[in-house]
């Protein structure tokens, strides 16, 4: 008798597994259509880099070489020489070695003024790997090619259709949870 | 200056050769994989009944007219099976991608319709090589072995009332010897190998198959001997009033395991299993030679589904609203049942497929040897006395 | 060369030395086994490792403490932020630096989120192996919702680079609460489908139950952790023994079997993941909306002193041994992989098995080699 109840759980378990198969026949897969339809990535994610300059074109970045001290892979390579007029210091040369970058952000965690940002332009290829080399043309133009980015300093930034520059609404802030909760908090407070 | 060159358009968007899935149709779907079922249909016909006509209306009917027709039939036939293994592909491939939560292919054809002729044209482009340790000649034969035994079983499958290429009254007997033939074919292809993996797949593989011919022979035996007749198309007659499923229930359910075995399908697909032993017994076949193979197995996937429908489910029956059995319009009424039916159990066959994990070889044997020939042996007697009693 | 090798013993012809190959799609990674078989069964069993080495602890020995984090994440590639976790809290712990409560709570979350990652990825890769086309499809979907979920507050999926010192880097997104939330209700929805397929499956009992015994004893003096050692009975758990993060303020059970046999390493990874779902949850509670996510940690490292912290990986005691010289980059990191522990017991369980049963065996063991050979 046992040996028929245990068929019995088999089939039944094995009829069970068919009909948990057989449900997601009728359900509508979740496949994206990539790459006809692109996806959406949040702003946080680092798909690649750029540089962002101000609006006015004159340049973020101060040459501070901190992204290239905090970089673990070493894939950032500056030259510089101090600034003529003026304080500071200009650019000489700025590469991003993109084929060997790690991709972790630490770059963008350790600049001060949200110059490198991470931007999500993941559809970067090339048939040769020497042209993986970013300049800081490059960079440049990867920015003003790019909807929204992301620093720690500024946090989100979007171009707008006019192309200009602003800070994205808290929705799309991390940690703009802080800033959505805010009205709340004050009228418990008053 | 930069060095990457920078597209005109925001985005940079893959061109493909084919259609452009944007989004995914299920209408399309529907109609290009029912289309195929209706091309088969139309095919089977065109074999059974559109042949022997045009010899008719040639005039070649006797001697070598008659000899012309039948040899030009198998060439259809022929053509018939690399359709089928076209379509089973195709329609394993999409509805594993719908049971998975995915797409099949979509790109080549109007919802991935054409993708095995790609696929078949990839398949020829591959350099088809002998490993230098193996044995050149039964290596090259080993394909064209199971290819036949596979193709042969066309010869008595009854796709209608008279629509058999060879009409014998011992077709079950035959089918019984030309299965058989298949396990020399893996076993021939895997040992020539010259491949370890490959070794161990084929006699895994023929181990399997020879323990599994004999619940399968106990079977065809209960189903001759419920009939009374060993032809097939006889077989399919004596269904008229009840389909055999039901008073030989038992060596219908040993008959569908026994297939599955016969077929090296999932849940029985040691010899192949894909996670071990990469391909098994062909592992180091490349180009046309593993083709036959694939088309071997695919033909069977059709062929033994339509041995089931066959034996157990009334073949070709179904209501003719009228029509006079014998005639075309009949004929190709019942061919599309028979069509239908086989269809039906070739998805349950992709189901369990889907689904099951994969039994270890000596669990397989011990099922084979300790369960399923008694309980063959029990339906055989069951058989034998049911026909005394009822008929 | 390797001196580890398994010669064929002239004179024997009923036994045929095979190579199960680095390249292989039931090796979960680049294990190679030279196995001597005998028909069916397996006689001798040489494991080879080291086709994944990276130079992981000599990089990171001229890299600072920050800078090691992303390096940590590509050993156990599957399991992203819990990498990187026993090098954050050793060095915490010699440099003295506080952790709010806040990013303790997320950094448990976090960790939990990727173990549930890591079992599912086990789960459709071992049904894979076993034959079972269809569950690694339907986990991968749901890692997919996790890896997004991951996405949108770190930064990357697989390999976030997410904890650092003193906290995580960025605050989370707005949406995390509520997609964790939803994930879970989705994974509590999918998780009978799972268990239909898979822990009910009469294909995989049959393959599975007093397959690849481990008793006890063996387990402990081969150094295995983690689930493998949990299905043999002993209820050791680095979060219990010796918690760290927010584990002293949640409540979870450790799952433990006493059969020692493939299929209880497989329910005790099932049990795993729902006692995950369950801290998730509670987590979810505690963790206030807003507040601080990183401490202060000092802007010039100066580390000295030598650590040994340890956590519990999908795949058992992941350690770090961290030895600093008083400058910002480690003199020396060790890194203590768990699955190198659970591999010790391939030439135990397979000699006297079948080859099908190595296979359903290894994937119980659920090595990850980025781990293992580093």
């Amino acid at each position: 008798m046992s040996l028929l109840q245990e068929v019995w759980q088999a089939v039944k378990a094995i009829g069970t597994g068919m009909a948990t198969v057989h449900k997601r026949v009728y359900e509508e897969p979740p496949t994206e259509f990539y790459p006809y339809v692109l996806p959406d990535l949040p702003p946080v994610s680092v798909q690649s880099l750029a540089l962002v300059e101000n609006e006015d074109g004159s340049e973020r970045c101060i040459v501070c070489l901190q992204c290239e001290r905090a970089c673990p892979a070493q894939v950032i390579t500056i030259e510089r020489h101090r600034n003529p007029e003026g304080k500071g210091f200009l650019i000489d040369r700025f590469d991003i070695d993109l084929a060997n970058c790690m991709y972790c952000a630490a770059c963008v965690e350790a600049c001060p003024v949200s110059s490198i940002v991470t931007i999500q332009d993941f559809e970067m290829s090339t048939y040769d790997l020497h042209t993986l080399k970013a300049d800081i043309d490059f960079l440049h133009e990867q920015a003003r090619r790019s909807r929204q980015w992301y620093s720690p300093k500024f946090g989100v930034e979007i171009r707008t259709e006019d192309g200009r520059i602003q800070k994205a609404p808290p929705e799309m802030q991390p940690g703009g949870l802080a800033e959505l909760l805010k009205p709340a908090e004050e009228e418990v407070d008053s | 200056m930069s060095y990457i060159p920078i597209p005109e358009d925001k985005h940079f968007r893959i061109k493909r050769i084919g259609y452009d899935p944007g989004r995914s149709r299920p209408w399309l779907e529907r109609l290009v994989y029912s289309l195929y079922v209706f091309a088969f249909w139309g095919f089977v016909v065109a074999t059974y009944a559109g042949v022997p006509a045009l010899f008719d209306w040639l005039g070649w009917d006797s001697g070598w007219g008659y000899v012309a027709m039948r040899a030009t039939q198998v060439v259809m036939l022929f053509l018939l099976s690399a359709v089928i293994a076209l379509m089973l592909i195709l329609a394993l491939r999409k509805y594993l991608g719908k049971v998975q939560e995915r797409y099949g292919p979509m790109h080549y054809g109007p919802a991935g319709g054409i993708q095995t002729v790609f696929d078949a044209l990839k398949l020829l482009g591959k350099e088809d090589f002998v490993p230098a340790a193996a044995d050149w000649l039964t290596f090259r034969l080993a394909p064209a072995v199971t290819f036949v035994s596979s193709f042969a079983i066309f010869a008595v499958v009854p796709f209608a009332s008279g629509w058999t290429l060879a009409e014998t009254n011992v077709g079950l007997i035959y089918l019984i010897a030309v299965s058989t033939l298949s396990a020399y074919g893996v076993l021939l292809g895997g040992v020539s190998s010259g491949n370890k993996w490959a070794l161990i797949g084929a006699l895994r593989a023929g181990a399997q198959m020879v323990s599994y011919e004999i619940p399968l022979a106990l079977v065809f035996l209960a189903v001759a001997v419920w009939s009374g007749s060993l032809s097939l198309g006889e077989i399919v007659d004596s269904q008229m009033g009840v389909w055999n499923v039901v008073p030989l229930f038992i060596p219908f359910v040993l008959y569908v395991i026994a297939s599955l075995a016969e077929l090296k399908h999932i849940p029985f697909d040691f010899p192949e299993a894909e996670s071990e032993l990469i391909a098994g017994y062909n592992v180091e076949y490349s180009g046309m030679s593993f083709a036959f193979f694939f088309l071997a197995e695919f033909v069977e996937l059709f062929l033994l589904p339509a041995l089931i429908v066959v034996f157990f489910f009334g073949g070709w029956h179904g209501p003719l609203f009228g029509l006079e059995p014998g005639t075309l319009a009949a004929g190709a009424l019942q061919s599309l049942y028979f069509t239908i039916k086989t269809a039906v159990w070739v998805w349950v066959f992709l189901w369990i497929r889907a689904t099951l994990p994969r039994y270890r070889d000596d669990q397989l044997m011990e099922f084979a040897w300790k369960a399923m020939i008694p309980l063959a042996l029990f339906g055989l007697v069951l058989a034998a006395y049911m026909r005394l009693i009822w008929r | 060369m390797s001196t580890i090798s398994l010669e064929p013993v002239p004179g024997r012809t009923d036994e045929m030395v095979v190579n199960m190959g680095p390249q292989h799609p039931a090796t979960h990674g680049v294990l190679r086994v030279v196995i001597g078989l005998e028909g069916e069964r397996i006689t001798r069993a040489v494991p080879h490792i080291g086709y994944l080495h990276r130079n992981h602890e000599k990089i990171e020995e001229a890299r600072s403490y920050t800078q090691v984090i992303p390096y940590t994440d590509r050993m156990d590639y599957v399991s992203g932020t819990q990498n990187e976790l026993p090098v954050v809290l050793a060095v915490e712990d010699l440099l003295g630096i506080e952790v709010p409560e806040r990013a303790k709570q997320i950094r448990t979350i976090f960790f939990e989120l990727f173990r549930i990652a890591s079992h599912l990825v086990w789960m459709g890769t071992a049904m894979l192996d076993l034959g079972a086309i269809t569950p690694f499809l339907y986990t991968f979907w749901d890692r997919e919702i996790i890896l997004g979920i991951v996405e949108k507050t770190a930064g990357a999926r697989m390999l976030p680079n997410y904890y650092t010192l003193g906290g995580v880097r960025r605050d989370l997104h707005p949406d995390f609460f509520k997609d964790v939330a939803d994930f879970l209700d989705h994974l509590e929805r999918r998780m009978p489908d799972y268990e239909h397929l898979v822990l009910e499956n009469p294909i995989v009992h049959a393959r599975t139950k007093g397959v690849g015994v481990l008793p006890k004893e063996r387990a402990i003096a081969r150094g295995v952790s983690g689930p493998v050692l949990r299905a043999s009975g002993v209820a050791y758990d680095v979060r219990k023994a010796f918690p760290y993060d927010a584990y002293p303020d949640v409540e979870f059970e450790i799952p433990t079997s006493p059969d020692g046999d493939t299929y209880a390493r497989f329910w005790v990874r099932f049990q795993e993941i729902y006692q995950s779902c369950k801290i998730i949850r509670q987590l979810l509670e505690k963790t206030p909306k807003v507040g601080p996510y990183k401490g202060k940690a000092p802007a010039r490292l100066r580390v000295s002193g030598e650590r040994y912290r340890a956590v519990e990986n999908s795949r058992g005691e992941l350690g770090v041994y961290v030895v600093g010289d008083g400058t910002d980059k480690p003199y020396r990191i060790k890194h203590r992989g768990a699955a190198f522990g659970n591999l010790q017991v391939i030439p135990d369980l397979f000699i006297g098995a079948k080859f099908s049963d190595a296979i359903a065996i290894l994937s119980s063991l659920d090595p990850v080699f980025g781990e293992i050979d580093r």
